[in-house]
Formats: C-alpha cells, structure tokens, sequence
C-alpha cells in the first residue's frame, strides 16, 4: 500500500515498522477464515474436479479405464432422450409450481397483513409445512392421496356424490397434480411468510400518500408496492427455483419418478445413472452438465437482483 | 397498513378466508398424526375414519421395541455435531468477512454459490472419495458432508447479523484493550446470541431434513430418520403405521424448536433477504 | 497526564487524502478540541490517534513514545463515542468496568474504580441497571464513566453530545468540562458545533479538507481569524462578508455607501471583502466623523426574547445585525447603524485576513 511513496512525507522511519504492524490484523482475517474455507472446498472444489475429471474417462460398472476419452459422453448425453425428458419434466415443476406458490403466497400475504384477531397463530401455524422434512411432506401425501383410504378421494367423493378411487400416483394424468399439489403445500408458506414480511415493511406514507393522490388500488400496487416488495419476491422465486430444479425428495416419497419414467427429473435420473446403474462417467458428464447450466444462470440472475451483500 | 382494495375483504369474510387456508396447510399434518394413532383396521378402514375411537400408541411402541427408533438418535447426533462446527467455523469466517470484507464480493458470491450447487451433484463424487476413504456409513462421514454443507448457510447469515452490530461497539472494546479475537468472543458474539441461535436451529433443521446425502450415504449403521421413513414405503403395500408414527417422531422436534424462533424465523429462511 | 505530538500526519483512503499534513503538539493537561464542517477530517484524526484507522505517513507520539505502531489497547487512550457505545447485554457497572477487567485489575480495585467515577458522575444508583433502560443524557454519562475509571494517557471524545437534545447538551457540556477541571487529563474532542468548541476549548483546532485551517485560544480565532473560513465558522449567527472597494480613504460598499478604514487592516486597496459581525452593528445616534455608519432598510425581524435579528440588504447581499430586544418591531423601518470598525476584520480576495 506504500507504492507511491511521497517525497514529502515527514518524520518518517515508519514504513518498515508499519508492515510489523499491520500483520495481525491481516493474519487474523484469514486464520478466521481458514478452517471454513477449507471445509468449504471439500464440497465447493473437490466434486467439481472431480466431476469434471470423471466425465471425459469412460468409468462404469464393468469397466475401470481411467484413460481421456474426449467428450463421448457428453456427445451421448445430447442425444440422450431420456436426459432430455428429464430436464423437461424438471422444468415442468419449476414453470408450474413457482407461479402457482407465488401467486398463492402473495394472496395470502394481503389476506394476513392487515390486523385480525389471532394473527400470530395462524403465520405460525401456517408456516409448519416449510419445516417438515420433504420425506416426510412426500409420505404425508402419499397417504392422504391413497385411492382406498386417503380422505382426497373421499372428499371428492362427496362432491360429486359417489364413489371416487383415482389412482392419484400411477395413473398418468394424475401425477403431475399430485406432486404439485404436494410441493404448492409445503412450500407456498414460503412464499407467503417472505411476501408477508415485505408487505409489512412497505413504507405506509407512500402508500397513503398514493392514495391521497388519488390512485387507484392497481396503481398503487403496481408503482409503489411492487417496486418495494421486488427484491423480496426476487429472492424468494430465485431461492425456490433453485429448490425446485433439483427436486428430489419428494418425487422419490411419491412416485419414485414413475409410473414408468413420466415423473423422472433430472436429480432422479442422475441416481439412477450413478447408484443404479453405476455409469460413472456418464453421470459425471451429466452433473458437471448441470453445474455449468446452474452456474450461468444463477450468475445472470443474481447480477440481475443485487441481493443484501 | 392499508394495502388492500379500497372496498377491501371484511374483517369477518377475511377470518373466515383465512381458517379455510389454515385447514388447508394444516390438515395434511392432522391426517399424518391421527394415523399414528389409528389401530391397523381404522387405518385400512374404508371410507377412511377421521378420529379415531380411541388415541393408542401401540404404533409408537413397536418402534421402540424393534430398535426402529434408532434412527432418530442417528440423526440427533449428526445433525447436532456438524451444526455445532459449522456453527462455530462460519461464525468465525462470518466475522471476518463481515468486518474487514475479506475476500471481497468475490469471495462471498463464491461462499453462497456453494449453497445453490444441487445435492444430487455433490453426493456422486463425494461417494467416491467416501468409498475410498471408508467413511461411509460412518458417524463422521455425515457430521462432515453436513457441516460443508451448511457453512455457506452460516456464514451468510451470521455475516448479516454481525453487520448489524454497530461497528463502535467493537473500536470501544480495542481502545478499552481486547484483542482482536477478543473482540469477536466478548463483543461479537453477545451481540448477536439472537441470530447465532437461530441460524443454527435451521442449520439443525436443515441436517435433520435432508435426505439424498443420508440415502446414498449411509446402509444400516447411520441411516438417518428420513431415510427410516422410506423404508416402510412399499410398493402395493405401505407400513402405514410405522411411516405416519416415525415421521411424527422426527416433525415434532422441529415444530417445538422453531416456536421459539419467530423473531428470526423471515430472515432465517429467506437467505437474510428479509430482516422481519 | 500526557502531552501529544503530531507531525506530518497524512491519510489516504485509496486516491482520496482525509489528512493533508497534520503538524500538532498538545501540551500535558489541555483541552484541546477540534472542529470543522463534516468531511473536513478531524474524526478520522481523532480515530488515527485513537489507532482505529492507520495513518500513511508521519508520526503520533504520546509522551515522546510514537506510538504509530502501537495496537488500540496498547496505546492506554480512553474514548467516548458519538452513539455511547455501551455493551446492552453489560449491566452500567459492567460497561463501566469492561476496560478494567479487559486489563485483568482485581476485583476489589475494579469496585473501588467504578464507584469512584459512578460518585463522580452522579450515576450511582444507576449501576445495576441496563443500557437499555438508561435516558440518553444518563448513557452518555455511562461512556464518559468508562472512560474516567481507566487510568488512560488521553482522553478522545467523538462528537459526544450531539446525539442528546438541546438542553441536556447544555448541561453535560458544563459538566465536561467541570470533569476535565477535577482531573485533568489531556482531552481530544472533536464536534462540528462552534459552540461547544469555543466554551469548551482550551485550544481550538478548526480543520478544513485535511489541514488545520488555524489553531489557538478561542476567543483568540474569534476576534482575530486568521481567514475568512475561520471568520465565518466561528459564531453565531455567521459573520456577514461584504464586498467592498477599498481605497486609500475608506470602503465603498455595493450600495455605494462608504465606510471609513479598519483600524487594523493593512493599506490594502481594491476588491476586498469586509467581515462585521452581527453584534458588531448597534443604533447609531447623531452623525460623527470618522465613525461607521450605514442606512438600512430592513426587510426581516427576527426577536429571540434577549436579542432581535434584523436583516437588510447591503447591494444583493443579506445582512444580519443583532439588536437590543424591541429596537426594531417590524419589517420596513429605516435605521442609521453604526459599525464597530475597531473590531471587523478585512479579508483579501483569496481569504486572508489583513492585518
């Protein structure tokens, strides 16, 4: 930091004792740091190499040959159709589910932020779901969606006044609803527990202000809510696609990514590459895929939002 | 706050609206829970009874009597250490990022990026090396991988809560003579105890929950309670009893824990986005 | 009691330089206060002698020991921040006893410390009670607490009262300087508020964009500023600065009327700028020779209870004079001023007073 040394400067001699000085500040920083760092890299570093190391030798059950094979696996991995499937079936939940929890969120962010008797019990109350572990929220509905004994059928038996027995996890057209409706229930409290907190802190002399002027309800919403609750919405949907685009547990709690391979994401067929069928070069190819496709978008997006730094 | 229409819900039509969303978020819950206290013929009973004659555990008690429970002090153990290192380690990492802004923004862009790697990325190589090294299904194979895990979690958020902390506190404490690291365990940490706590209950919660790493992980040693939960799945037939009582054993922990969080609960799942 | 020396004292933040070249001695026991519009340095000089912030060149020396090097608590320097700093989870006595147990001094003398300083301060009953629970003039008695208790070399006060309202200032800035009196020890404070700076002062250090602009007694820089910056910082309500044309036999102001010769100013002819305080104005009586004197319309009357400010127009510029309570009622009123030229000062066109 001396660099440009001033031929003014007075009463000197400070300069080597300065270096002296500044070490243990300077060394603290990093002694504070190093032990995370460290064990960050375990998992932040090594996989990648890892990963990336993996995906162009051709290692799999039958084989060990750890020699560079080039990129045959990703050559094979674009024509894959089932990988393909999968990340369609993967942004299916993403395109689906996040505008669904979003909206629904957001509407029972305002049916919340006004006062109302028993306020507090019912945000934490409604805010249970987001803690259950995704296992368990998958066992939950796969009871309460059961053709014979699940209180669904039941209800919708009493709706449409007989008996009801869909088959909500095997037949085809049913098991996209069923996992989304299970992912909208444990995660829509989310959405609604963040949007209701930015709600809360909206500048309300901005809004009466906008009301004073006149504004309508739209207007107001769209000029001075929406622009103080982005940031908020902003992380929320980046937090939840993120969730979403490696939706696992829930699908293996349902359906295992059937009937067949209908319900198959990307982070499913991945296991079944790796601990099934054990194409370890392959699903190496496939996850630094993954990795690279996240990185570039994750990096734009947040470029994009500027989160509290 | 007046964000509503102006000829807005009543009070009344907005409570009824809103015991209608709260039946819908919490009934899968009930649904869970009273099969754990159904007897087999209530729980394979059709239509399917809704209370049941009389609340029995006997569910509960097989668990117990078949070791099955187990699982829960498993993940106990795993969840507890590796949120006590983290913890610990992130803190530490927190504080100088948050205060000498170590690294930069690279480094800290880099710190959260880790979190939005996807599991099912991380867990094929970490196999490998856990292979080789003999960790898996080992106690300390999984207390690792967690820590690792979560420290990002850590240290975003307790870089957030330490920037809070007004920055004369700690030059108060340096001329009144601490030391730097001083600083950090006298001043720092009292400081922000609040969110310490909090951020390592859902560091806990976190742990607890999680189950691609556990599944590929462990066998029949260390397996943790969600991945217990998905052993009673069959294909026709579900052990319905023992999934409805077992995952009633590893959901009330976290309700009673995350109660007395509601002060730091927006900001501890929102990444700090929200401060409540 | 120590004295402090600074020479050449410079501070860059990247390109941009907080500190100029500070060259500063303040002796054993003084109390010595810097002041200067925000930006113009003298926290981070205050933070630099404290050891919170590094410096880029020159050095800090307390009792001839430079203490450049020196870590924050191995300098033995006592500071009061601006927001009290106090620990909340520290009960009032513990905040008060945090630097003395950071120093590992026995219990019994640690009691014995603190109860002196609470005596001191008159915040005895106060001391097992928690921050949180303390009015804001009680806070700031807590931090000075913790300053006092400790046996320190210097004391460094950072702008301590402006977070208080008007009237507890007044009093804690009594009781400050009452407290330096019974003990003593060389104080550093730095506020942006004259007023503090001048009843407070022993020596006054006024900093203007990283360099002292003049250092003395205050009522020193009060009568004799050595620049118009200093002219204008110093008082209340402002110095007013008018233009004028000086030539051999008096001041033409821009309305055209004349004023006669300073008596203190040099021969300096030309465009100058003339500096008259408000309570440099007075009625005048009956015409004299040789004395100010200037007629006025005025456009503004401003009573305070003891004074009243009248402002008037002297050309475009706006005059303010401060009268005897009632002698102007209402805008409008002519009046023949006097000018107290024994006491204005006279300013070249780069600012310097002309002596």
């Amino acid at each position: 930091m001396n660099a440009n040394a001033d031929p003014l400067a007075v009463g000197g001699g400070a300069p080597p004792k300065r270096a002296r000085r500044r070490s243990p500040d300077r060394a603290f920083r990093y002694y504070m740091i190093a032990p995370a760092v460290f064990v960050i890299l375990l998992i932040g570093l090594f996989p990648v190499i890892y990963t990336a190391l993996k995906s162009v030798q051709n290692v799999n059950m039958f084989d060990m040959d750890t020699s560079y094979q080039g990129f045959i696996h990703y050559k094979a991995l674009m024509s894959d159709t089932r990988f393909w499937l999968a990340l369609a079936h993967t942004l299916i939940f993403v395109v689906v589910a996040l505008p669904a929890e979003l909206a629904l969120g957001l509407a029972m962010a305002y049916l919340f932020v006004d006062r109302m008797p028993g306020r507090p019990v019912f945000v934490t109350l409604l805010v249970l779901p987001v803690l259950v572990s995704p296992i368990v929220a998958g066992a939950t509905w796969r009871l309460m969606l059961d053709n014979r004994y699940g209180p669904i059928n039941q209800i919708l038996g009493w709706i449409a006044g007989e008996e009801v027995t869909l088959l909500w996890l095997v037949d085809p057209n049913l098991v996209y609803p069923a996992i989304i409706i299970a992912e909208i229930w444990q995660w829509t409290p989310f959405m609604f527990l963040l949007l209701w907190a930015a709600l809360s802190n909206v500048d309300q002399s901005q809004v009466e202000a906008a009301e004073l002027d006149g504004a309508s309800w739209w207007r107001t919403f769209r000029l001075v809510v929406l622009p103080a609750i982005w940031p908020v919405v902003a992380i929320a949907v980046l937090i939840r696609a993120l969730d979403l685009f490696r939706l696992f547990d829930v699908i293996w709690a349902l359906t295992k990514g059937g009937p067949g391979t209908m319900t198959e994401t990307i982070s499913i067929y991945a296991y079944v590459l790796g601990f099934q069928q054990f194409e370890t070069s392959y699903t190496a190819a496939m996850a630094f895929v993954i990795i690279v496709l996240l990185a570039v978008t994750v990096t734009i997006v947040l470029r994009r939002i500027e989160i509290d730094r | 706050m007046r964000l509503r229409p102006e000829r807005g819900l009543g009070l009344v039509l907005r409570f009824i609206l809103a015991l209608v969303v709260l039946v819908f978020f919490l009934f899968p819950i009930y649904w869970l829970a009273i099969i754990s206290f159904k007897t087999p013929d209530e729980i394979f009973s059709f239509p399917p009874v809704w209370w049941p004659e009389a609340i029995q555990f006997a569910n509960y008690a097989v668990l117990f009597k078949d070791g099955d429970v187990e699982t829960i002090g498993n993940s106990l153990f795993i969840a507890g250490a590796s949120t006590l290192v983290a913890t610990l380690l992130g803190t530490m990492c927190a504080y100088s990022i948050a205060r000498f802004r170590t690294g930069g923004n690279m480094f800290s862009d880099w710190i959260i990026s880790n979190r939005m790697i996807p599991p099912i990325v991380i867990v094929f190589p970490i196999f490998l090396l856990f292979v080789a090294l003999g960790l898996v299904d080992t106690y300390i194979g999984l207390i690792m991988l967690y820590t690792a895990f979560n420290l990002p979690y850590v240290i975003w958020m307790m870089r957030g809560y330490i920037q809070d902390v007004p920055v004369e506190l700690e030059e108060a404490a340096l001329v009144d003579g601490l030391t730097r690291f001083e600083v950090f365990r006298k001043v720092v940490l009292p400081m922000v105890r609040g969110g310490l706590f909090a951020t390592a209950v859902f560091t806990f919660v976190f742990a607890w929950n999680e189950f691609i790493f556990a599944l590929v992980l462990t066998r029949n040693e260390v397996t943790t309670f969600p991945v217990q939960v998905t052993h009673y799945f069959g294909g026709q037939s579900n052990l319905w009893a023992k999934i409805a009582a077992m995952s009633v054993l590893g959901t009330v922990p976290i309700f009673i824990v995350v109660a007395f969080l509601q002060r730091f609960l927006v900001r501890g799942i929102s990444l700090g986005a929200v401060k409540g | 009691m120590s004295q402090l020396e600074i020479t050449g004292l410079r501070k860059h933040y990247g390109s941009f330089e907080a500190l100029k070249g500070i060259d500063l001695s303040v002796p054993e026991g003084e109390f010595c206060v810097f002041v200067g519009p925000s930006g113009c340095g003298k926290s981070t000089l205050l933070r630099t002698i404290a050891g919170l912030e590094e410096s880029s060149h020159g050095t800090i020396a307390i009792d001839g020991e430079v203490v450049n090097d020196l870590r924050p608590r191995d300098r033995n320097i006592a500071m009061v921040f601006q927001n009290y700093a106090l620990y909340p989870y520290l009960s009032v006595f513990e905040n008060i006893a945090f630097g003395l147990r950071a120093r590992r001094v026995a219990d019994a003398e640690v009691n014995r410390r603190v109860g002196e300083a609470a005596e001191m301060l008159g915040i005895t009953p106060l001391l097992d009670r928690q921050p949180r629970q303390l009015s804001g003039g009680q806070r700031q008695r807590v931090a000075i607490g913790r300053a006092v208790v400790r046996d320190a070399r210097l004391f460094l006060f950072d702008e301590p009262l402006s977070n208080l309202d008007a009237q507890l200032r007044d009093g804690m800035r009594a009781e400050i300087k009452r407290l330096h009196g019974e003990i003593g020890k060389t104080t550093i404070y730095v506020t942006h508020d004259q007023i503090e700076a001048m009843t407070l002062a022993d020596r006054i250090v006024l900093l203007r964009e990283g360099r002292i602009e003049q250092e003395g007694a205050p009522l020193d820089m009060f009568e004799r500023p050595r620049t118009r910056f200093v002219a204008g910082f110093l008082g209340s309500p402002q110095m007013n600065f008018l233009p004028v044309e000086a030539g051999a036999d008096g001041l033409v102001l821009a309305d055209g009327q004349r004023l006669p010769r300073p008596l203190n100013a040099s021969g300096a002819t030309g465009s100058l700028v003339l500096g008259v305080r408000p309570e440099h104005f007075s009625r005048a009586g009956e015409p004299v020779a040789g004395e100010g004197r200037l007629d006025i319309l005025v456009d503004l009357v401003q009573p305070t209870g003891t004074r009243t400010y009248a402002q008037f127009r002297v050309g475009a510029q706006e005059v303010t004079a401060e009268l005897p309570a009632h002698s102007v009622e209402a805008p409008g009123a002519r009046l023949a001023l006097a000018v107290d030229m024994a006491r204005v000062s006279l300013f070249d066109a780069d600012g310097i007073a002309l002596r």
